[in-house]
């Protein structure tokens, strides 16, 4: 996944801070006052621009110019207009737009931790002739990000899509299947690195039991191994969720765009008419990958410190 | 790599995702398996049998292989490793390994708008070009002759001449054997024909555009539609044997010029082209032809100034932030956290083009906030573009870089920090001196991994100012382009035409830089010796 390049996951590197609440003595306001000076003044910058979305969202004037930043008439015109686009704004397809990214997003996650974490076990568990150099070879292509091979992918597609109309230009399948093209490589190294800190003798218990590999796989490592798929599947999600070049090249058509796309042609420097609905429409699509950053942090927070920053 | 095995709790209660998984293992397992392979199988022979009515015999012969390789690791035993690596690699290989050769084959191509053919393709092509009309069209039926050979009955607009044609030409036929009726339709008194039924004639579609009734000169007579024909004559002739088009009036020659055209002497090319193997002109292009060097060294550079310093102020600030949270029992610590996290936590693509509209000029909330005389044309000046990319970029990363430097600021030790301070070390001192290189032991290679990712950071400058405003040497390179952005304006838009060739080509150059840095990276962190 090209956009999930950056290897490091820093929510991670986070948590240790989170989890080491030893218990001190309060600091004195006295010692502190300019961390909070700090603070606070920090987050009025990290804070405001979401605040001009909640605000014109919810405001009537649609005009990005017009808006106060505590709206005068709260309204829910702009969230409407979205789903009942008026006729200047028929090409907008917003539901359609949120589903396809959704769909992309979901599939490519899911099928991104299942096959990233059969390679993991494999590297993991078994020793055997290419091993070294199958995981070197795994480091080597992900260096080559998929964005580098716009041009290469758009062809091989639009050659498939002449024989195969399903995985050819304009099919959400067929944008999932290139993305999954990244699913092995770092999310391997990272998965390996979580496997190889699950006790080896649980393994050998089950084996004595006379379970097979598979059935480790399934039943041990698996669900132990459950805040690193977590993450990755996290990390997949909003990775795809975000990722523009590729897809904009492989959908051509507008009710097959993601939302990226669809919203990048929807506001198109049309800001005096169209900023109400473009920041309701930005509100919603923030929910999902807001959502899962929440309910999984439980899972990151459970110690994925241990097995992806020792790596 | 040393590996402290953290125990999992010793009461392990399975959760109810263990316990659906545990459910699939054994027989339902081996039945999922089963069925899984069985759709596997189903869809690969369907996809042969596709690909060889459509005679692609070398990727159906392709299919053939890796399906039986597939059934050989799920249906032998051993290779069990094989079993858990291959589902992904099957991925990894379509979509990863062949775009690179791809990739690397199409840099060495003239592969553009007008070169997208093949070389067979492009000749038929010219050929189907240099046809002009001679004047002479025809009302046209389609019929068959006894023994069922397709023919077209003519009737000359002109003249009013009947005719019968076929592959071998033309023959006329004696006056009133063809009359059109109330609609305009040729029929035929003759009883030698039979017309084609109206029913039928649009299954005769494909084989109808293909038809030619040779004339005089070289001439032929095609249909158009399924009603009318007309007589046109090519200017150029092909000859096989020598492989040149000759213009039939003035002699000319046009030859092949090797890079994908038949061009004459004085270089006029024949439309269109195809692609063509034109070995390292492409590549050449970059550090020679002025027209590309130019653009791509002040990208480069440019590249190189945006993710350095997105890097450094993202780090800067955020490591400052961490400094500023790391006081242990300080009130509101973790609501300061939550909230600073939000610019990370949100999809980046949609603070990318709300900040594009906060910074415009007419209507960005950004030059209101500011007092008079600092409100700047954030995103229509190629310096303010600048800045006000780097600007975002940082806003977008400090959170990353806080957090990571919160958690290595945990990591060192205060003992360290504690003997310095009994040293007689002043706050300074310490940072420099000792926090500083242990925070970057830790932070260096997320650092290099950070630029690495910004140097290819496509979304932060399209969503943002899609590259532009347009830079001085009016190239496809905007002001604020980077080399990714770049690479996908040369293949994606046509503006000034599409080069995938040139575009490969600069993707190849991207990749070495990249690649130079992530090995950097890789030795610095010695990351390979995990490899056990």
């Amino acid at each position: 996944m090209t956009t999930l390049d950056d290897t490091v996951h820093p929510v991670l590197a986070g948590t240790q801070a989170a989890t080491s609440t030893a218990p001190t003595p309060k600091a004195r306001l006295g010692d502190t006052w300019w961390r909070h000076i700090v603070a606070i003044i920090a987050i009025g910058f990290a804070v405001f621009p979401a605040i001009y979305v909640v605000s014109a969202a919810f405001n009537a004037d649609q005009s990005l110019g017009g808006a106060s930043v505590i709206p005068r008439d709260v309204t829910l015109d702009n969230f409407r207009e979205l789903f009942n686009p008026p006729s200047d704004k028929s090409e907008t397809a917003y539901p359609r737009w949120f589903l396809n990214s959704i769909f992309v997003a979901l599939f490519t996650s899911f099928f991104t931790v299942l096959l990233g974490a059969l390679g993991a076990y494999a590297f993991s568990r078994f020793r055997f002739k290419g091993r070294r150099m199958g995981m070197l070879f795994l480091l080597l292509v992900q260096m080559f990000p998929q964005l580098l091979m716009l041009v290469a992918l758009y062809l091989i597609v639009l050659r498939s899509g002449e024989v195969f109309p399903a995985i050819g230009l304009n099919h959400l399948v067929a944008l999932a299947l290139v993305y999954l093209g990244g699913a092995m490589g770092v999310n391997v190294w990272l998965m390996k690195g979580f496997f190889d800190s699950i006790p080896h003798e649980l393994d050998e218990s089950a084996r004595v039991d006379g379970a097979t590999p598979a059935q480790i796989f399934w039943g041990v490592v698996l669900p132990l191994a459950a805040p690193v798929l977590a993450v990755v599947g996290l990390f997949s999600f909003v990775g795809t969720f975000n990722e523009f070049a590729i897809a904009s090249v492989l959908l051509e058509v507008n009710e097959k765009r993601t939302l990226p796309l669809g919203l990048q042609i929807f506001i198109d420097q049309q800001y005096g008419e169209r900023w109400g609905p473009f920041a309701a429409g930005v509100l919603l699509a923030a929910v999902p990958a807001v959502i899962l950053f929440a309910y999984l942090q439980r899972f990151i927070v459970s110690g994925l410190t241990q097995g992806s920053v020792k790596g | 790599m040393t590996t402290v095995p953290t125990a999992p709790p010793s009461d392990y209660a399975p959760s109810l995702l263990a316990r659906t998984i545990a459910a699939f293992s054994g027989g339902t397992g081996r039945a999922a398996k089963l069925v899984g392979l069985a759709l596997v199988n189903a869809l690969a022979f369907w996809a042969i049998a596709e690909l060889l009515t459509q005679s692609r015999g070398l990727w159906a012969l392709i299919t053939l292989a890796a399906l039986l390789a597939l059934d050989a690791v799920y249906f032998l035993p051993g290779l069990v490793p094989a079993k858990f690596i291959l589902p992904g690699t099957i991925f990894l290989i379509a979509y990863l390994v062949i775009p690179i050769f791809f990739t690397v084959i199409t840099a060495f191509q003239v592969y553009s708008t007008g070169h997208v053919l093949t070389k067979d393709e492009a000749i038929s092509a010219v050929q189907t070009q240099s046809l002009q009309p001679t004047g002479v069209s025809f009302l046209m039926s389609p019929a068959r002759t006894a023994d069922g050979t397709l023919v077209l009955l003519l009737l000359d607009e002109e003249t009013g001449k009947g005719a019968v044609g076929d592959g071998d030409g033309l023959r006329p036929l004696p006056d009133g054997t063809l009359e059109t009726d109330a609609n305009g339709v040729v029929q035929s008194t003759s009883a030698d024909y039979t017309l084609v039924p109206a029913s039928e004639l649009f299954s005769l579609d494909t084989q109808l555009a293909r038809y030619v009734v040779p004339t005089e000169d070289g001439a032929a007579i095609r249909p158009e539609g399924v009603q009318t024909a007309v007589e046109l004559k090519p200017t150029l002739s092909y000859d096989e044997r020598t492989d040149t088009f000759t213009n039939i009036e003035t002699g000319t020659v046009f030859t092949d010029n090797g890079k994908g055209s038949y061009a004459a002497a004085d270089g006029t090319e024949l439309e269109p082209g195809w692609r063509e193997f034109i070995g390292w002109t492409n590549i050449g292009a970059v550090f020679s032809d002025p027209l590309v060097r130019g653009p791509f060294l002040r990208t480069l550079a440019w590249t190189i100034v945006f993710a350095v310093s997105s890097v450094f102020f993202s780090f800067a600030i955020g490591l400052f932030l961490a400094i500023a949270l790391d006081k242990p029992g300080m009130r509101f610590r973790r609501l300061y956290r939550s909230l600073l996290v939000i610019p990370y936590a949100i999809p980046g693509f949609l603070m990318l083009l709300v900040w594009a509209g906060l910074l415009n000029d007419d209507f960005g909330v950004i030059n209101k906030l500011l007092p008079g005389g600092l409100d700047r044309p954030w995103l229509f000046d190629p310096f303010w573009a600048k800045v006000s990319v780097i600007m975002v970029t940082t806003w977008l990363t400090v959170p990353y870089f806080m957090l990571v430097s919160m958690g290595a600021l945990q990591s060192i030790p205060s003992e360290l920090t504690e003997a310095a301070r009994v040293d007689g070390a002043g706050r300074l001192q310490i940072f420099r001196k000792v926090t500083l290189p242990l925070l970057m032991i830790v932070v260096a290679p997320l650092l290099i991994a950070s630029f690495a990712f910004n140097f290819n950071n496509f979304n932060n400058i399209y969503l943002l100012t899609a590259g532009g405003p347009a830079a001085e040497d009016q190239s496809v390179a905007g002001a604020t382009d980077i080399l990714i952005s770049y690479t996908y304006k040369l293949a994606f838009q046509a503006g000034k035409g599409q080069d995938y060739g040139l575009a490969s080509a600069v993707s190849i150059f991207v990749f070495l830089i990249v690649a130079s840095i992530s090995a950097l990276a890789f030795w610095r962190t010695k990351a390979l010796e995990g490899v056990r």
